[in-house]
């Protein structure tokens, strides 16, 4: 199954403190024809990039960053309606309660089923 | 119609006839006068026995000795009477608790003594002195809060652990005043575990109590039951509140550290599997990408054994590097081909993975191709730890060198993975500064890693 309809040319971020986590999935994403924003491994960098960038479709946030929880960010993606999905080591029960419904990826990822839900947020290609 | 019995005679027979009490009268030196049946019933001894003899052998010689029947009398004559509770004693020895009045008969007929059996009733009341004895002690001294309520949770009964634990008196902690001392988080289902309790016969809570010694809420399980089970809405209610704040601590790090356990596997799972997806994107034989993907999992596993089971504990650099070595070197360090001096170090268990995985690439690739390989080939890995210079932490250098090792033309494939873990992974998860190169010697290579601190690690 392809999503490279809609998922080309599509801005992606990618914040996961893992490289071969992260490389793995950037390689993923841009075979379907994704552009991948610089990644980030940390809160800080992630905010900064959310502010520079003029455009982000879609994030992939990965819950924990060596410690670090990455909810600022979420809540930043939010205030600028950029769609996202969380890709997780813990369960639901983890979560904040604002976040534990929001959509979810339980790793080891399945790379299938995320970016099956990475093209179901950004919707079709715009004309 | 017989005429009625009057004055002396009818005296007489009440006399006789009162057998549950012993009357007697003495003169003023204590020689009997009178013994009723009733006496000679109680105190075995006869009416024609005791006549004219001293009637202080009722007493116990102990109280004998001691001039209990002196005094006895003496408190009659001065203040008309004397009370008599004491143990006494029967013809046969045999001791029973007579409780009784000494009267002072008019001046210089002596006295009347009225005693009878009250040994059942006296025991009966010790068992309950000892028994509510035993309470007050087991209720005041066990670590426990002991409190005693009615049904509706008006607490009657506030013990002195429950006022030294809280600082609330008595006086503020009876009514609904004890619930001052529950965190405000917990008062309402404090309270709705009284009602609960009327429907179920048993209160049941672990709520939090606020402790004054050290300005906290602690955890307590707090538990009451009704003294009588048949009647819980007019009986009391006695209850205790036991410090659970360490068990509750316990088990809330325990799902904090099974929630890690998960997260670590979770993403170490993950990591295999970029890795291998890595691999089938590098290589093009399956018996090549098996070669290098085993290679890699064992790297892995063996840095799972020197990670701390806390995440905030530490990895011994040293460890990290000569267990990665040894697993390909065989025999120690040699002076002439492999050299290793750095001081004892910690690097955080999230840097261990991937450093392990990084070292993996370049041990390998100098057993396979480099200075381990070769006759004249020398390596040296050496690491220094110093302070940054922002004071956040410390730096962990470390170089890789490795020398007479004629570089080979064809640079291999797994080159591209081992300097890419190196030169991109590092920098992008450690925050790690790294420079490799390949010169004519050999590889070389350089990681300055950001560390905690410069404490040296336990090994």
């Amino acid at each position: 199954m392809t999503h490279a309809d809609s998922l080309a040319g599509r801005r992606i971020l990618i914040v996961e403190d893992d490289y071969l986590i992260m490389s793995d999935l950037a390689l993923e994403l841009e075979s379907q024809g994704a552009v991948v924003l610089e990644p980030c491994p940390s809160v800080r960098q992630a905010l900064a990039t959310i502010t520079a960038e003029s455009r982000i479709d879609a994030a992939v946030l990965d819950v924990n960053l060596a410690g670090e929880q990455v909810f600022p960010v979420a809540a930043a993606l939010l205030e600028r309606a950029i769609p996202f999905l969380f890709t997780t080591g813990y369960d639901a029960e983890a979560l904040p309660a604002d976040y534990a419904k929001l959509p979810r990826c339980r790793k080891p990822v399945d790379a299938a089923t995320l970016l099956k839900t990475l093209s179901a947020m950004v919707g079709p290609r715009p004309a | 119609m017989t005429s009625p019995i009057e004055g002396a005679a009818l005296q007489a027979l009440a006399l006789e006839a009162v057998l549950d009490f012993a009357i007697i009268s003495l003169n003023p030196d204590a020689t009997v006068t009178n013994w009723n049946a009733g006496a000679e019933r109680l105190l075995g001894y006869g009416r024609k026995e005791m006549l004219n003899r001293s009637a202080d052998v009722i007493f116990t010689p102990e109280d004998r000795a001691a001039g209990v029947p002196e005094r006895e009398r003496a408190l009659a004559l001065s203040q008309a009477r004397a009370e008599d509770e004491r143990w006494h004693m029967r013809k046969d020895g045999s001791r029973f608790w007579g409780s009784g009045l000494m009267m002072r008969l008019p001046p210089g007929t002596g006295f009347l003594k009225i005693m009878r059996d009250q040994t059942e009733r006296h025991l009966a009341q010790k068992r309950i002195e000892v028994s509510e004895a035993c309470f007050r002690t087991l209720a005041t001294n066990i670590p426990q809060v002991v409190f005693a309520s009615r049904v509706d949770g008006v607490r009657s009964w506030a013990g002195p652990q429950w006022i030294i634990f809280t600082g609330c008196s008595e006086r503020d902690s009876l009514a609904y005043g004890w619930l001052d001392a529950i965190d405000p988080e917990d008062r309402e289902a404090t309270r709705l575990a009284w009602v609960r309790a009327r429907e179920v016969g048993e209160y049941y809570i672990e709520h939090r109590v606020w402790k004054q010694a050290t300005s906290q809420y602690r955890w307590h399980q707090t538990r009451a039951t009704p003294l009588d089970p048949a009647d819980p809405d007019q009986s009391e209610w006695v209850g205790t509140s036991t410090d659970i704040h360490e068990l509750r601590t316990l088990q809330e790090n325990q799902q904090i550290l099974l929630a890690e356990l998960q997260h670590r596997t979770r993403n170490l799972l993950a990591m295999v599997q970029s890795i291998a997806r890595r691999g089938a994107r590098d290589t093009d034989s399956f018996s090549e990408f098996l070669d290098d993907f085993e290679g890699r999992m064992r790297a892995l596993s063996r840095v799972q054994s020197l990670l701390p089971i806390s995440d905030a504990g530490a990895v011994p650099i040293d460890k990290l590097v000569r267990q990665e070595l040894a697993a390909h070197v065989s025999g120690a360090e040699e002076p002439g081909r492999l050299t290793v001096t750095g001081i004892e170090a910690g690097i955080s268990a999230a840097s261990a993975q991937i450093l392990a995985l990084a070292l993996h690439e370049l041990v390998t690739n100098a057993v396979k191709y480099g200075a381990l390989r070769q006759e004249r080939g020398h390596l040296h890995i050496a690491w220094t730890v110093t302070p940054r210079p922002d004071r956040s932490g410390s730096m962990l250098s470390l170089t890789w060198r490795e020398t007479g090792v004629p570089m080979p033309q064809a640079t291999p494939r797994r080159r591209g993975y081992g300097t890419e873990l190196l030169t991109r992974a590092l920098p992008y998860q450690l925050g790690a500064n790294t420079q490799l190169e390949f010169t004519a010697n050999g590889v070389s290579c350089s990681i300055d890693l950001p560390i905690a601190n410069s404490r040296s690690q336990a090994t």
